[in-house]
């Protein structure tokens, strides 16, 4: 399906994920410019977790379609997949292993280059680097979360997709999380969260879901004549 | 493009007309079959009464794998265009597999016994039937340990259906050659005999045609089942959300 | 190809870290072989009829038990979806994770044939014996780690693996029995048991590779 859009970040065109006869994600539209900041709102059941793991390549969509980078998630490519980063609200950590060596596992699957290097830095960035040897079930939950961030940075991605990033974070992961994934520029980041208060500190801009449909855009794109048009031009009907 | 749309109309309008026609015409052709098993045939002579059973016992033993067959195909649809449909379509004729098997396992056990002189035999033919009979159970157990929009466990199960249905050559094969080691029942004679009067091959044919049309029904049946129960379930859950939201 | 490396050397690092699960099934085996014997009284008979059907039954429930936590562990953790995520291909997940389970299953294959050996005073570590049973082995494994990735899903599922895998299995038990009753000087008839052995194993490491994929689409 053409249609992709390098300069656009995120781009989901009547997205739709249905479970049987039950649809989650209904036909949602929206695009984000690269290094935007945008909130993914929505209660429980909305559908937020669903469309970050389409846009994560972990759900296959029902209908419509979604790039990332110009890229369409349709048979996502590994070189796609490695601009792809994902912290969700369980850690993605296996508890029996050392920090170093989930590490050093993902860095292998996602094929990091020079990742001694990499892992050393995102290790000191996170304040694990003393404890890198010791199995994650001794860490606390703040600890857990603060590695998992560091495993969904590993390969350096342009877009990090984040699930309820704040569960269980203490004081000084929330400030790790601002300062590495927030505030950095050129990340494009697409959050899901319930705490609307901390938003209006980061976000530029946020999607609402409710019941799956897309209710309320207000990124900078948001209002943009294209995503309406381009709606309409993809098929209908399950790939 | 015309020819394929036009394939599917006529399918879909031969697939609607499943409520006017197979009722009527599997309740007249079971009747035929009662009527000839157990009227109109004649007694056999070495065999006797039990004897009846055949016009039961080979139809339902062919149909089972038309059951399986379109489990077999619906499940590769399913992981083909992921549509719940043929899941249902998978559920419900692997049900009506499982009935038959359980069947043509039943009436050959209380035909065995007078003839063979034994319930059960480890013969090649009976011991690839039970195991099909296992494996479709299982699929059945599998399938239903989660909700009918489950399309996880629908694809899991799918997978399950296909490679029970490849094992299917194997089994015969490996229980083929396992039993060439023993000796086979003295008395076994094949069931359906080359040398069959004419009235008992007419009553034979009909229980053809009888199983043949009470498998269609009762699949087709099943099969509106599940699709009204993956309904149910996809309105509560919207109820759910509602109430949330 | 790497990415299947990376998982076996990271799956054996949690059966050696985590070695309850393995030790559980070993020990499983080993007391399935004792309760064997006294069930057959395989100590005061010639065993060698019987020993394959028990050596085969207890390798069988041994990997169906050990092969479903693995996916267990990884659906609680969220690493399988970290896996699937990540830039490889699914196919080569499940080639590192059936082979991480077979190596450890030989393992403890090997361990009970030595116990077999003492206790029953035949000698059971030869070459075509081992041969037998590392193909059997392959055999078996590529189905239960498909069938494993039922994972967490079920509630059941402890008495749900069994049901599912063991029918499937039945041209692979037969076989393995023939040929190994064959390897002890057993008379096991004239069909190609080793042949159909390994052609099962390759049907299913084909089949369950090929399906996998679609097991664990969402």
């Amino acid at each position: 399906m053409s249609g992709g859009d390098a300069t656009v970040a995120i781009e989901a065109r009547a997205l739709t994920k249905r479970f049987g006869m039950l649809t989650v994600v209904d036909a949602v539209d929206f695009r984000l410019s690269p290094g935007s900041k945008t909130a993914l709102l929505g209660a429980n059941g909305a559908g937020k977790t669903t469309l970050l793991g389409l846009l994560a390549t972990l759900v296959t969509p029902s209908a419509g379609a979604a790039w990332i980078g110009g890229e369409s998630l349709a048979r996502p490519s590994a070189a796609l997949r490695r601009r792809i980063g994902v912290l969700a609200h369980l850690p993605m950590l296996y508890e029996e292993l050392s920090a170093l060596e989930n590490l050093t596992f993902f860095a292998r699957l996602y094929g990091v280059r020079e990742a001694p290097a990499r892992i050393e830095e995102l290790l000191r960035a996170v304040g694990l680097w003393r404890r890198r040897d010791e199995p994650t079930h001794v860490f606390s939950r703040g600890q857990h979360q603060r590695l998992a961030l560091a495993r969904a940075l590993l390969h350096t991605p342009d877009v990090l997709l984040l699930d309820e990033p704040e569960t269980g974070l203490d004081v000084a992961g929330v400030a790790l999380l601002d300062e590495l994934v927030l505030t950095a520029p050129g990340l494009t980041v697409l959050a899901a969260t319930h705490r609307v208060d901390h938003v209006d500190s980061w976000a530029e801009g946020a999607l609402r879901l409710d019941r799956g449909r897309l209710v309320e855009d207000t990124t900078d794109r948001g209002q943009s004549p294209a995503g309406a048009t381009a709606a309409a031009a993809v098929p209908e009907g399950p790939r | 493009m015309n020819v394929p749309r036009a394939l599917t109309a006529a399918v879909h309008g031969v697939y609607g007309l499943r409520w006017l026609v197979l009722p009527p015409a599997t309740a007249i052709a079971m009747f035929a079959l009662l009527v000839g098993a157990v009227i109109a045939a004649p007694r056999e002579i070495v065999e006797g009464e039990v004897q009846r059973l055949m016009y039961i016992h080979v139809p339902s033993a062919l149909m089972t794998y038309l059951a399986f067959g379109i489990t077999f195909v619906s499940s590769l649809i399913v992981l083909w265009k992921r549509d719940m449909r043929w899941d249902a379509a998978a559920r419900a004729s692997a049900t009506v597999g499982v009935i038959f098997t359980a069947i043509t396992l039943a009436t050959g056990a209380i035909w065995g016994k007078p003839i063979w002189g034994v319930y059960w035999a480890w013969d090649a033919r009976l011991t690839t039937t039970l195991v099909l009979f296992l494996i479709f159970s299982a699929y059945l157990l599998a399938r239903a340990v989660a909700g009918p929009n489950d399309e996880q466990v629908a694809r899991y199960a799918a997978v399950f259906a296909v490679i029970g249905a490849l094992d299917i050559p194997l089994i015969h094969m490996s229980v083929s050659w396992w039993r060439t080691l023993h000796p086979q029942p003295i008395v076994f004679r094949p069931l359906d005999g080359p040398a069959l009067p004419d009235e008992m091959l007419l009553v034979l044919m009909i229980g053809f045609g009888a199983i043949f049309l009470l498998v269609l029904w009762m699949t087709s049946l099943l099969t509106d089942a599940e699709r009204l129960a993956q309904r149910t379930e996809a309105l509560r859950a919207r109820l759910d959300r509602e109430d949330r939201g | 190809m790497s990415a299947t490396l990376a998982v076996l050397r990271k799956d054996l690092r949690l059966a050696w870290r985590d070695r309850s699960g393995w030790l559980a099934a070993a020990s499983f085996a080993a007391i399935s072989v004792l309760t064997y014997s006294f069930a057959f009284d395989l100590a005061a008979q010639d065993v060698r009829p019987l020993l394959p059907g028990v050596l085969w039954t207890t390798f069988l429930f041994a990997g169906i038990f050990a092969g479903g936590q693995s996916f267990q562990r990884e659906a609680e953790q969220g690493t399988f979806d970290a896996m699937l995520m990540a830039p490889v291909p699914a196919s080569a997940i499940y080639f590192g994770k059936a082979l991480s389970n077979m190596l450890a299953l030989i393992v403890v294959e090997v361990a009970l044939l030595l116990l077999a050996t003492i206790l029953f005073d035949t000698t059971l570590i030869t070459a075509d014996l081992i041969l037998i049973v590392a193909v059997g082995t392959v055999g078996y494994v590529s189905l239960t780690t498909l069938l494993s990735t039922l994972g967490s899903r079920a509630r059941a599922r402890a008495v749900l693996l069994p049901a599912l895998a063991l029918p499937l299995l039945v041209p692979l038990l037969i076989a393995a029995v023939r040929a190994t009753g064959a390897s002890l000087g057993e008379p096991a008839g004239t069909a190609p048991w080793t042949l159909l052995l390994v052609v099962f194993a390759l049907w299913s490491s084909v089949g369950a590779a090929l399906l996998f994929p679609m097991v664990v689409e969402r």
